[in-house]
This record gives C-alpha cells, sequence and structure tokens, in this order.
C-alpha cells in the first residue's frame, strides 16, 4: 500500500515450465513410437516364422483353434503393462 | 497391423496445432501482478490436471465394466487411460512446484492438492508395477481393474482428508495461505488461454489415448502370434 | 492344517436332505468365517511366528525413531501420535504378507476356495484373523511405549481410534495382499499397493490420537472419528465386492 511494488520477473520459471511440459510429452509420444515400432518388427519376425512353419509342415499345424483360447503355457517374453 | 485410420492422423494434427494455440495464447495472455510470468505455468498446470482427473475417473469405470464383462478390450482402454494420465499428472506435479517456487519460495508445499497429486501419482505407479509382476492377461487385467478402483476410490478421500486435518504447517515464507490457489483473479484475456488450454489438452488427451490403445491392440496381436508361433 | 480346512467344507454343508437354497445362508457364512479365523489363531497360538515377529520388529522401529526423532519431553506430545501409527503400519505389512503367503505356500488358500462357500467368507475370515493379530501387537506396544516414553497412552478415545485405523489398514490390506501374494514381486510389492492407498487411515488416525493425547475438545476430534469410519464402511464394502475377482483361478 505504500508503493507500487515491482512485479518479479520470473519468466526464468515460466520457461522452465513450458519446456519441461513439451520435453515430457515429447518423451512420451517417443515412448510410444519407439514401442510401435519395436513390435511392428516383433510382428514382421513373427510371421515369417508362421509363415515358415506353415510351408514347413502344413500337417502338425494346429492353427486358429488353438490361437483363439491361448493355454497358460509360459512365454519367453512376458509382456510389458 | 492396419495403417493409421485417417481420422486419427488428422487428429494428430489438430492436437499438435492445438498445443501450439494454446502456447501461444498462454505466451501472450496478461502478466500477473504479483507473481510475474510463472503464474501462465498455470494454463498448462490446470490442463494437464482436468484431463488427467478425468482419465482418472475413466479408468475406474473400465475397472468396473472390465469385471462385469471380462471382455480384455476394457482392459487395454484402462491401460491406455491410466498411462497418459500419469504423464499429464506428472506435468501437473511439476508445473505446481515451478509455481511454487517464486511463488511462495519453497519447492513444495504440502496444501491438499498437490499433495494428493502426488499421492495419485503413486497409486498409479503401483497399479503399473502391480502389472508388471503378472504374467498371465486374465489375472493382470482383473487385478489391475481392482487396484484402480482402490486407487480411484481413496484418491477423493485423501484429498478431503488433507484439507480438513492439515491446517497447520504452513512452510511458505512471504506467502499468504499455502492453501489458496495462488488467489490471482482473472481477466477476460487469461480466462480465454484458459479455456483453450483445457480446450487443447483435451484434445491432447484423446489423441494420446487413442494412439496408446492401438499400441495395446497391437501388443496384444503380438501376445497372440507368440504364443501360436511357440506352440 | 488339512483338518481345519476340512472343518470349513464341513461347516458349510449341511449333511442332511434339505436342499441348499432353503438353508439359512447366513448361517453357513457366518461358520464359515469362524472356521478360517479358528484356523488361523490356532495355527499362529502353535507357532507364533506372525506375533513374534511383528512385535519385535515394532519394538525395533520405536527404537529407531528415538535416534532418529529428538524426542524431548515437549515434541513428544506432538510426535507420539505419528511415531505410534508409523510403527502400526510398518508392521502391520509384516502380518498381512506373512499371514497371506502362508496361505498360499501351503496351499490352504486353494483348500479354501474348494469350499462350497461365499469367496467373501474368505475375506472376512482373513480380515478378522489380520485384526486379532495386528490389535494385539498393538495392545502390547501401547504399554511399551508408555513405559519408555512416561505418557500414559491408555485412554480409551486412542484405544477407538486404534481400533477403527486398525479395521481400515487390515481390509484394504488384506484384499491387496492377496493380490501381491499372486505377483512375481510379492512381498515389496505390498507396501507400495497399500501405502497410498491407506493415507487417509493414516492421516486421520494421527489427527484423532494426537486429539485424544493432547486432550482436544470432542468436536475436533469426531471429525477424523467420523472419517475412519467411512473409510472402514466404503473399502471393506468394495473389498467384499471384489474379491472373488482377486482369488478366482
Amino acid at each position: 500500500m505504500f508503493f507500487q511494488e515491482v512485479t518479479p520477473d520470473t519468466s526464468g520459471y515460466m520457461i522452465a515450465g513450458f519446456v519441461i511440459s513439451f520435453v515430457v510429452m515429447g518423451l512420451y509420444v517417443a515412448s510410444m513410437y519407439l514401442r510401435s515400432r519395436n513390435l511392428r518388427q516383433d510382428m514382421t519376425l513373427l510371421e515369417e516364422m508362421d509363415q515358415e512353419a506353415q510351408s514347413v509342415a502344413p500337417q502338425k499345424n494346429i492353427a486358429a483353434p488353438a490361437a483363439a483360447r491361448p493355454p497358460k503355457t509360459v512365454t519367453k517374453k512376458p509382456a510389458k503393462n | 497391423m492396419e495403417s493409421k485410420p485417417l481420422t486419427l492422423k488428422v487428429l494428430d494434427i489438430v492436437a499438435i496445432l492445438v498445443l501450439v494455440v494454446a502456447t501461444y495464447m498462454a505466451l501472450n495472455a496478461p502478466t500477473e501482478r504479483v507473481m510475474g510470468e510463472v503464474q501462465k505455468v498455470f494454463y498448462f498446470h490446470i490442463g494437464t490436471a482436468w484431463t488427467a482427473l478425468l482419465g482418472f475417473i475413466l479408468a475406474a469405470v473400465f475397472s468396473v465394466v472390465y469385471l462385469a464383462t471380462k471382455d480384455l478390450k476394457w482392459d487395454r482402454l484402462q491401460v491406455a487411460s491410466i498411462e497418459v494420465s500419469l504423464v499429464f499428472f506428472l506435468i501437473t506435479i511439476v508445473l505446481g512446484s515451478i509455481w511454487a517456487r517464486p511463488a511462495w519460495n519453497t519447492w513444495w508445499t504440502w496444501d491438499p492438492r498437490l499433495t494428493t497429486a502426488a499421492v495419485t501419482e503413486l497409486i498409479y505407479v503401483a497399479y503399473f508395477m502391480l502389472r508388471q509382476g503378472i504374467d498371465d492377461p486374465d489375472r493382470r487385467a482383473r487385478f489391475g481393474a481392482v487396484y484402480a478402483l482402490v486407487g480411484g476410490l481413496s484418491a477423493p478421500i485423501t484429498f478431503f482428508a488433507i484439507r480438513l486435518f492439515r491446517t497447520i504447517h504452513p512452510v511458505v515464507i512471504g506467502g499468504s495461505n499455502a492453501e489458496a490457489e495462488g488467489g490471482f483473479s482473472m481477466t477476460a484475456d487469461m480466462r480465454t488461454a484458459f479455456f483453450f488450454a483445457l480446450f487443447a489438452f483435451t484434445i491432447i488427451f484423446i489423441d494420446l489415448f487413442w494412439n496408446r490403445i492401438r499400441l495395446g491392440n497391437l501388443q496384444e496381436k503380438v501376445e497372440q502370434l507368440k504364443l501360436k508361433v511357440t506352440m | 492344517m488339512t483338518d481345519k480346512i476340512d472343518t470349513v467344507v464341513e461347516k458349510s454343508v449341511k449333511p442332511d436332505a434339505r436342499p441348499r437354497a432353503s438353508i439359512r445362508p447366513s448361517a453357513s457364512f457366518v461358520k464359515a468365517v469362524s472356521a478360517v479365523v479358528w484356523k488361523d489363531l490356532q495355527a499362529e497360538f502353535r507357532s507364533r511366528e506372525l506375533f513374534s515377529a511383528m512385535l519385535v520388529f515394532s519394538l525395533l522401529i520405536i527404537l529407531i525413531f528415538n535416534f532418529a526423532l529428538e524426542l524431548d519431553v515437549r515434541t513428544r506430545q506432538s510426535v507420539t501420535a505419528g511415531v505410534l501409527w508409523a510403527t502400526f503400519a510398518f508392521a502391520g505389512t509384516l502380518g498381512l504378507n506373512r499371514s497371506m503367503a502362508i496361505e498360499k505356500d501351503r496351499g490352504c488358500l486353494d483348500g479354501l476356495l474348494l469350499a462350497p462357500v461365499d469367496r467373501s467368507a474368505i475375506y472376512f475370515g482373513k480380515v478378522i484373523s489380520n485384526l486379532a493379530f495386528m490389535l494385539i501387537v498393538e495392545l502390547i506396544v501401547l504399554p511399551v511405549y508408555s513405559v519408555l516414553y512416561n505418557v500414559n497412552l491408555f485412554q480409551p478415545g486412542l484405544l477407538l481410534v486404534i481400533l477403527l485405523g486398525s479395521i481400515g489398514y487390515v481390509g484394504v490390506g488384506t484384499l491387496l495382499s492377496a493380490m501381491s501374494v499372486q505377483t512375481r514381486t510379492r512381498d515389496i510389492l505390498l507396501p507400495i499397493l497399500l501405502f497410498p492407498v491407506v493415507i487417509p487411515v493414516l492421516l486421520a488416525a494421527v489427527k484423532a490420537s494426537s486429539g485424544f493425547l493432547t486432550g482436544s475438545d470432542l468436536a475436533d476430534v469426531m471429525l477424523p472419528i467420523n472419517l475412519l469410519i467411512a473409510y472402514d464402511i466404503i473399502f471393506i464394502a468394495l473389498a467384499f465386492m471384489v474379491f472373488d475377482s482377486v482369488v478366482e483361478e
């Protein structure tokens, strides 16, 4: 009430705030992209393996019905999340 | 895997645009007199907080639906919702801390909002740690659903409890009541920036959420294929 | 152990010819619950492993707090409630972990699940036995703390808070320990799951305990106590509804 106080210069903090927001969001998008890419690579690999298995021994192919109800076997790489 | 639907591609672009506009509006909003520029983080702070909270509530709804239907689709929806909300809420908390520092001369105020936010964040981190320790997808989904419900219920109770009981320990120096929302009133310009930020983060949330769901579906396909091939 | 499980099975199925629907379901439920409780109490009475571990751990925590905090006479007053509840929270996880682990490892859980009882009977049974262990430990810690710090902790108000707080803690803890025991990370996971969710209990309990110890007026103290009661009811009801999903195979 004595005199007009000077508005403090807090722009440094503001910039830090915005930068952090963008960085965190960016990292998350990057993480999703990387995970997606890895999964697609796994997918192509597995599809190849599947094709080989199918062409090599078609009579031993247990195929769709079994895949529809996956047994509770231990998989090599347990799923994340 | 099917390529991205056109709507999603459009949404991606819209999300980026909207983020840029929100940033522009926030940076050009009138500067608050007492705190200075740092107040502008408030737009993103509330934007992310609001959407993250909706995300957590949505997750609790997905819990109930999953437990009722046992359809794993709802589990994937829940994981996506919680993951995105977790990221958003992290931003909320960090911005809250950045705001507190010049405003109240402390990096952390133990006020109800910030504290509950930290507790809530820990609950959902624990959610992922719980899921990490389970291999069976059905069990993982069930346990996740139960914990998301338990956590989702306890977070608001925590907020009210802190608000009712923690009236002591104002660690702030040179600031008024630590529980006050910074105590500034908004001019019309600030209000537009504020509401636009809310709108922007809702769009961004939906975009990230949708993308995350697709990631989850891809994961599921890969898992199925793995089982089929290793048979 | 198996004879106790037989008791659970027996007591839940009446041997006479009447169809099951006309048997009062509450009677078999109560019988199932008491069978579970009795099994746990008897087992614990024989081995005392849970009880001794929790007790010794609690006493050690109090000791640690003595070195960690400067507990002069004045500070003590404001900090006693907190120290007590921190002790109970940590010792409590020990009990909860072991209690469920014993069920799982000895195959009791599977045996119980085979019994034709409502799954929530198992939940209530475990809650009651876990609560019993926790209360017994607390009732021993109280006089020890009273003696060590020359403060009278045997006030009815405080005892009420301890009871209500323990109920909430054990109610949620039993549900979460049933989950954590089925994961790979097991024991480590329970505190991580439990503590964030049980914070309202700790908050309210410390506030109410403090109130009773410093002689605040009743109005101040009733608020946290009401919160404790509300929390207990809400979460036990929730656990009752979801426990099935947690133990089904």
